[in-house]
């Protein structure tokens, strides 16, 4: 083996389907042929998803989207994953009204009461995934990534019609 | 904007074309498909009480009537991106299928990217190479945003991205931007013939490698936002060359007024082939302003 393709193994690790798709039907009971169509790679603590393709022997900077992190426990899903794959979720799911949805859009902390177990969730409104929520006991903290919070979705009421 | 008279031989109604550069252009949008779909996105925003107009000639494209669009649930959403017009122009010529393996040599942030990747379905391969690591971050958060998953993203300088073969590469290359005045004004102020020659000795490299990366019957497109023939028709007949490898295809885009390349320039007589390429200005459709060339690896 060349010593580049050696080298893209040492960065970029494939990873068995399986394995993924039991954690997340797992944790949100989503089913595995939800992920059809992609493959998956590690990277030091993150995972990888991409289509099912070859990919050339480059040196990759990324290698499709990042979906979750494994660096503390329980593993966290990015909000990005979650915007695909969050609409097949059967459980840890949870729905908000247009006020709690603007504080976890701006990123905000607040009281919610579930029936989720404690851990990470797919947050929902008005049908969306807004993204990942860390849910325990009464309260939810938004996981949103910065650069994508938002100051306010109350906008069609700023507007003059 | 007394730089733009040394096109006033080339450009059509060029008291037209010096009278828009101080309008500012309207906000766009294109909708992405791999989120939602057209209906429910026009939807939405009908709902919401958000001023639209979909693009004559693409029915992806929106002009948005509204002064943050990038606050828009939508866009945090990744339902839409926002996006010069124009620049929806280049990934159309290109024309990626589902399951086909392409370059886009000069990614970052990631607009033409994502419209492949849309194009593509999420299926196939689409490599993005940006070098700048600061032009990453964008291009990353752009991808991840808007749901892609077929886009892997590599840093070299394209003029040594080192192997292929693509069934298509776009070429859209760093420029002086002049196209962009209406913008961000002050763009023009920093635009010289001199820049212009310097650019160009990248860009021809750029094309150059792009072209050795295709497949034989594969498609390389090269698009600037720059009206600089030095940078523009002077490029591609440099990367060409001679041989009878590569031909040009006629660009156009129905909906969409261009104007064939220039075939003379400053005295100079060019290839004739160069009128297949396409100028866009902005007084004839109202929009910013762009060169596309569209080449076949025979
Ligand atoms: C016009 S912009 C690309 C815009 C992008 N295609 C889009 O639609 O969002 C040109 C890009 O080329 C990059 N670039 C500069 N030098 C380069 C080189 N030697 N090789 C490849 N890309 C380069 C710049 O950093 C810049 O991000």
């Amino acid at each position: 083996m060349s010593p580049r393709s050696s080298r893209i193994r040492n960065i970029f690790e494939p990873l068995e389907k399986s394995l993924i798709a039991k954690l997340w039907q797992d944790r949100f009971g989503i089913p595995g042929p939800a992920f059809a169509g992609c493959k998956f790679f590690r990277k030091a603590r993150s995972i990888w998803a991409i289509s099912d393709v070859d990919l050339p022997r480059l040196s990759y900077e990324t290698i499709g989207m990042r979906i979750m992190s494994c660096k503390d426990r329980p593993w966290k899903p990015t909000t990005s994953a979650l915007q695909i794959f969050g609409r097949y979720a059967t459980k840890n799911l949870l729905h908000l009204n247009r006020e709690e949805a603007v504080i976890f859009l701006e990123g905000g902390s607040q009281g919610i009461e579930s029936d989720c177990e404690i851990g990470y969730v797919v947050v929902f409104y008005r049908g969306d995934v807004l993204g990942c929520g860390l849910y325990s006991h009464g309260k939810l903290v938004s996981q949103i990534p910065k650069e994508r919070r938002m100051a306010s979705i109350a906008r069609s009421e700023d507007c003059p019609v | 904007m007394d730089y733009l008279d040394r096109y006033r031989e080339i450009v059509p109604d060029y008291v037209a074309f010096q009278a828009i550069q101080c309008q500012p252009l309207y906000n766009s949008a294109r909708i992405n498909t791999l989120k939602i779909t057209r209906e429910k996105l026009l939807e939405r925003l009908e709902e919401e009480g958000v001023l639209f107009q979909s693009f004559h000639w693409y029915p992806l494209g929106l002009k948005l009537d509204i002064e943050s669009p990038g606050k828009l649930l939508e866009n945090l959403l990744g339902y839409i991106h926002i996006q010069e017009e124009l620049s929806m122009v280049p990934p159309l010529v290109l024309g990626p299928e589902p399951g086909e393996s392409i370059l886009d040599l000069c990614a970052s942030p990631g607009s033409k990217t994502t419209e492949i990747s849309q194009m593509m379905e999420n299926r196939g391969l689409v490599i993005a190479n940006e070098p700048s690591l600061a032009r990453v971050a964008p291009l990353r958060s752009n991808c991840e945003r808007l749901g892609v998953l077929n886009v892997a993203v590599t840093r070299y300088d394209g003029r040594n991205f080192p192997r292929g073969p693509f069934d298509r590469v776009l070429v859209d290359a760093p420029c002086s931007s002049e196209g962009r005045e209406r913008r961000g004004p002050g763009v023009l102020s920093r635009c010289s013939p001199e820049r212009s020659l310097d650019l160009q000795v990248l860009q021809i490299d750029l094309l150059k490698n792009a072209l050795r990366l295709t497949k034989p019957g594969g498609v390389v497109v090269y698009s600037t936002c720059t009206y600089a023939p030095e940078e523009n028709e002077l490029v591609v007949q440099a990367a060409l060359g001679e041989a009878d490898e590569f031909r040009l295809e006629k660009v156009c885009i129905p909906g969409l007024l261009e104007c064939p390349g220039i075939t003379e320039w400053n005295g100079k007589r060019l290839s004739d082939e160069l009128s297949c390429t396409a100028r866009y200005y902005p007084h004839i459709n109202d929009t910013g302003g762009f060169y596309v060339a569209k080449i076949i690896k025979n």
